[in-house]
């Protein structure tokens, strides 16, 4: 398969702040490639690298040019924090980039794409922070591109538009365009991205397929068990050979697979021990990123539960129990 | 033809987003006009020896068209400019087929029409509002290059200028200091000889003065003296090197 992007010791500094430090990085015609990493982590410079926005040091090649010598008709973008004029209508904006392509899509088309059709002869200001967003999208589709580059696409959308934006993107993909994305939504990502690079300090510190990177760095599935009598729900689980650790109110299992729910719940009901709540969970995009990032919710979390970042309530697989009283 | 699109896809959106700021509207055509109610019907003119507003009405048009010509492209492509770089929409246009020359040439052409309209008004205004009287010759046309040229030629400044400031608001104050010396001190308002002698070469080297000396030539008739064609040349080749230098500023990358 033929490279959208080649990358190689890509680098970039502010003054001693270093926003780029030798990113390599490839992405495949076709493909879906979503970047993750902590605020300031390089994620908007390495999109403004990769579209010749910023002047870098190292080796960039888009469809084997220069990111500024090639074809703008085949380049789309959203940047971060992009704001169109506020007093162009959703219309007038979609008409208005679209006018500057020799080869552009059907203004109603991009419209209907990004579900504006309704709002469509509303002033951009007046539209919903979500709504914006997706005039914004809608800019970067004008020109039916063959690589799109997408920062930060779906912030501030609601989870419906959301949605019709993922299946937007995930129809785009079905049809060949490349996609370059960065998101803090990990589920976003997660769903989207045929793999995923976490940026950290403005190097590219894992690579892979979402499920890959869950494998290698997510951890293993865990039970926690809601209960007042947690030190002995530890003890019985233990006795069992699963791997509990207690803390006032809840118990965590490690390593529980679907399958051993059940086991351990016959554990705590030989032993007779009564629990408020059962909630399982698999290891995620969002653990994988805690875990290479280094960061954590102190105090926020119950040890073994994914942190919900904004807007991501569909994120992690999660499954929780009423609670029974043996 | 598919510049030709880029160019007026980007002054329709640039049109509309103009008219539909009604303040911004209110204030270009207001500013020129409260400066003519005050100095040429209010205060009028005394045709007497020495002082400000010394010569008869007429001679003070070029000063009352230069209000807009100068000001208007200074304060508005500077702030467009400051504020497509703080909302990231060069960023946006870096990746489309647009150059920046293209966009400087939209934003100069709806300068060119609001300044077109202003200066219309201005000059209705001053004949009723004054006693001054605009002869209609045959070389009255070439009002029409003298403000067109100007307007591209401080298009290009603001270019500039919203290059150097980091902000609207100091796009607005680096106008605003320096278009009012210029507007006072360019042959407008304020002719040479009121003027200290050493003070002379620094009016040649503002270009407005050569838009003023041909407009005055057009409107006031010979008793000005100068000759349209010549400073009509020079404010064209000032025009060029400030609207490539304009144009060349305009941000594309960080």
């Amino acid at each position: 398969m033929n490279e959208a992007v080649v990358a190689t010791g890509v680098g970039k500094t502010y003054g001693d702040t270093v926003a780029l430090d030798g990113v390599d990085l490839t992405v495949a015609e076709g493909e879906v490639f979503g970047l993750i990493g902590p605020n300031g982590a390089g994620k908007t410079t390495l999109i403004r690298a990769l579209t010749g926005t910023t002047p870098v040091t190292g080796d960039i090649g888009i469809f084997g040019q220069e990111p500024t010598a090639v074809d703008s008709e085949r380049i789309g973008l959203l940047p971060q924090s992009f704001s169109p004029p506020a007093r162009l209508t959703a219309r007038e904006m979609i008409d208005y980039y679209a006018g500057l392509y020799d080869d552009a899509r059907d203004t109603d088309a991009v419209l209907a794409d990004v579900g504006l059709t309704e709002t469509a002869d509303s002033w951009y200001e007046t539209l919903s922070g979500g709504q914006q967003r997706r005039v914004c999208v809608g800019t970067a589709l004008v020109n039916d591109p063959d690589l799109l580059f997408l920062d930060e696409p779906t912030t501030g959308i609601d989870p419906v538009g959301r949605r019709a934006l993922w299946e937007l993107l995930e129809s785009l993909a079905a049809g060949g365009t490349t996609v370059v994305l960065t998101s803090h939504s990990m589920a976003e990502v997660q769903r989207l991205s045929d793999r995923v690079g976490l940026l950290q300090d403005g190097q590219l510190v894992a690579v892979g397929t979402p499920d890959d990177l869950i494998a290698d760095h997510g951890g293993r599935s865990r039970l926690v068990i809601g209960t007042d009598a947690s030190d002995a729900a530890a003890s019985a689980l233990t006795a069992a050979d699963f791997t509990a650790t207690a803390s006032p109110g809840e118990v965590v299992v490690d390593g529980v697979s679907p399958v051993d729910i059940g086991e351990a719940v016959d554990v705590l009901s030989d032993a007779d021990i009564s629990y408020d709540s059962l909630t399982w969970t698999e290891p995620s995009l969002e653990d994988v990123y805690l875990q290479l990032t280094g960061e954590s919710f102190e105090g926020a979390m119950t040890p073994g539960a994914s942190a919900i970042t904004e807007g991501e309530a569909e994120g992690p697989t999660e499954r929780a129990a009423a609670g029974g009283d043996q | 033809m598919s510049r030709g699109r880029r160019i007026r896809s980007e002054a329709v959106a640039a049109w509309h987003s103009f008219l539909r700021r009604r303040t911004a509207v209110f204030f270009t055509f207001f500013f020129p006009v409260i400066l003519v109610v005050i100095f040429g019907a209010l205060v009028r003119t005394q045709p007497t020896d020495g002082g400000l507003f010394a010569e008869p009405a007429a001679y003070y048009i070029p000063g009352y068209l230069a209000t807009v010509v100068l000001f208007t492209p200074l304060s508005r492509v500077g702030s467009e400019i400051a504020r497509h770089r703080d909302d990231n929409r060069f960023e946006k246009l870096a990746t489309t087929p647009l150059s920046r020359t293209e966009w400087l040439v939209a934003h100069t052409a709806v300068n060119t029409v609001i300044i077109g309209l202003a200066s219309l008004l201005i000059l209705g205004l001053v004949v009723l509002l004054t006693d001054a009287s605009i002869p209609i010759t045959g070389s009255s046309a070439l009002l029409v290059p003298f403000i067109v040229l100007a307007v591209i030629l401080f298009c290009g400044f603001g270019a500039v200028l919203g290059r150097l400031a980091d902000s609207q608001d100091g796009v607005i104050a680096a106008s605003n200091t320096i278009a009012l010396p210029l507007l006072f001190l360019s042959d407008t308002f304020i002719s040479l000889d009121q003027l200290p002698g050493w003070f002379g070469p620094l009016v040649e080297l503002s270009p407005l003065t050569y838009f003023a000396r041909g407009v005055r030539t057009l409107t006031y008739g010979p008793a000005a003296g100068d000759p349209y064609l010549g400073n009509l040349l020079i404010l064209a080749a000032l025009a060029v090197v400030f609207f490539v230098a304009g144009a060349y500023a305009i941000p594309r990358t960080d």
